[in-house]
């Protein structure tokens, strides 16, 4: 899945971001002949989008180079506006709270009292887990969108209409059994469960703390299995835990016929994947963002988990060998 | 950068959750480094009597010191799931190597005339073995569980991954926030047990120095 020389760079990225602070011109897009570095966080889903635009920039005959599998959001995001990497996939709700630090419920409240209740409210919107479009994906897009123009001079291009949100997932058969299908009812029972989730899932904001703290303390006694992330599931299936902590578009949440738990209190912002690029690289190339827009507005929720599965599934396929498919199936490179 | 002040009020905030994952770490650390010990001293022991292959054998030993305790860790993973016992189970074997070839090179440095001196005023071969020779060969067999227990207590970080709370989450947490002060307190914390077995398996290392034959 990572190359030796990947997880190098990888390595190399975060100092060499470090001391590049404050040295804001950017060295990868103002020399035109330098090849447009390409960047990703560490999982199945940003090796494939990251190696989509790495095809799309090939075939507009642009030459490239491959830094996919930063680490967490702080580390691609740092080599980002550094100018270590020219763009990297990231989604809006993780932008909205980890980079700018916003609350999701001040901005959600916002959003509320700023839309028609006709449309959807947020509450609606975010509890679909996949696909959710709607009035509040695209407010808390523009919120973002218009915040990292003016902070670091990075351009959001069009995003997704999947929603690709942190969500908890069950077994079919345990959500059946036990009659729970939202994460109010999964909180009256939830001191006498366990849940798979990464070693960071008790420390965050996004993860445990704001479970308790937006659920009423439902989840102060539920015991908590460290997993490494690819392993999540695993333990679930192994019986190990009743609960997983999912993204919407995993793949694994069809392949194993899971049950998606209905964020019905709205912890969760809405999380629409958009290319993040220098805006200078959009402003010498505007070709860039009509051709990656393309290719990003295509991506429902059902085409995500089904390129995500390719990968994560039994089939075990490379990300860029599923990326170079969708791309040419779809015409949009090679034509 | 985060102060030192700032892991301090880190620990004041949540003194019962750094007692609990620092309480596991611990544990985890000390149930391996004692198996360990049950098992591969005696190991060491018997490779530094196999005149004919004890050599290869340790040579072969040494040669799997090269897998990566990550790799190992995950290695047995579906073989034996999650939780404590896979965890145990990875760290014991990875303090192997360090137990068996210094119990190996304590036994064989013994120098044979001491031994034959031993047999000379007549002491039958168990006598010889655990009043002479074993005791003698004990510094450097200590010397090895202090370096067992070092990669024990570093290694039991990463028992975060298949499903064990201990120091590794606020590692795991540091590194995916890119927070100083999560990287900090785990990383000062895990230093300070490595330093506090270090202490204690050095002094009985200088106790049993002090000559008993």
């Amino acid at each position: 899945m990572m190359n030796r020389r990947t997880v190098l760079k990888g390595a190399l990225a975060t100092p060499i971001a470090a001391t590049a602070i404050g040295a804001a011109m950017n060295r990868a897009v103002l020399a035109q002949d330098e090849p447009i570095v390409v960047g990703s966080k560490d999982f199945t889903e940003q090796f494939i989008l990251g190696n989509m635009y790495l095809l799309v920039l090939q075939d507009m005959g642009l030459e490239t180079e491959e830094a996919l599998n930063l680490g967490g959001t702080q580390i691609a995001h740092q080599a980002l506006v550094s100018g270590d990497i020219a763009l990297y996939p990231e989604y809006t709700g993780t932008a909205l709270v980890e980079v700018l630090g916003l609350s999701v419920e001040d901005v959600m409240a916002q959003a509320q009292s700023a839309t028609p209740v006709a449309e959807g409210t947020p509450a609606t919107a975010s509890a679909t887990p996949v696909g959710g479009t709607g009035s509040a994906a695209d407010y808390v897009y523009n919120i973002v969108k218009d915040a990292y123009q003016e902070q670091f001079n990075l351009t959001w291009l069009a995003h997704s209409q999947f929603n690709n949100t942190q969500a908890l997932a069950v077994k079919r058969a345990w959500s059946e059994e036990n009659g729970i299908t939202t994460i109010s009812q999964l909180a009256e029972i939830a001191g006498d469960l366990t849940i798979s989730a990464p070693a960071d899932f008790p420390e965050r904001e996004d993860g445990l703390l704001g479970l308790q703290r937006v659920y009423d303390n439902g989840f102060a006694d539920i015991e908590v299995l460290p997993v490494q992330p690819g392993l999540k599931y695993q333990a679930l299936l192994d019986d190990e835990a009743e609960v997983v902590l999912a993204f919407g578009t995993d793949g694994q949440i069809a392949g194993n016929d899971l049950v998606v738990l209905e964020d019905d209190l709205g912890l969760w912002p809405p999380y629409n994947v958009a290319p993040v690029v220098q805006s200078d690289l959009i402003d010498a190339n505007p070709d860039i963002a009509t051709r990656f827009n393309e290719v990003t507005t295509s991506l429902t929720g059902e085409i995500m988990s089904g390129l995500n599965w390719r990968v994560d599934g039994d089939e075990k396929a490379e990300p860029a060998d599923v990326a170079e498919q969708y791309l040419t199936e779809n015409g949009f490179i090679g034509g | 950068m985060s102060t030192v002040r700032e892991v301090l009020e880190f620990y004041g905030d949540r003194p019962n959750e750094v007692l609990d994952l620092a309480w596991t770490h611990v544990e985890l650390s000390l149930i391996a480094l004692v198996i360990a010990s049950a098992i591969f001293i005696p190991l060491g022991i018997l490779f530094a009597r196999w005149q004919g292959g004890g050599s290869t054998a340790v040579g072969v030993v040494a040669s799997l010191r090269v897998i990566p305790s990550l790799a190992l860790i995950f290695l047995f993973y579906p073989l034996l799931g999650f939780g404590f016992q896979p965890a145990l189970f990875a760290l014991t074997i990875l303090a192997g190597p360090p137990l068996i070839l210094n119990t190996f090179a304590g036994m064989r440095s013994v120098d044979a005339s001491i031994l034959e001196a031993a047999r000379g005023v007549g002491m039958n071969p168990a006598q010889v073995f655990f009043k002479v020779h074993l005791p003698l060969a004990l510094p450097v067999i200590i010397a090895g569980m202090r370096s067992a227990s070092v990669e024990i207590v570093a290694s039991a970080t990463l028992a975060s991954f298949i499903g064990v709370r201990t120091l590794g989450q606020y590692i795991v947490t540091g590194i995916s926030l890119l927070d100083t002060t999560y990287l900090l307190a785990g990383g000062l914390l895990i230093v300070a047990l490595v330093l506090s077995a270090e202490i204690i398996l050095g002094g009985i290392e200088r106790l049993v120095k002090a000559p008993v034959a």
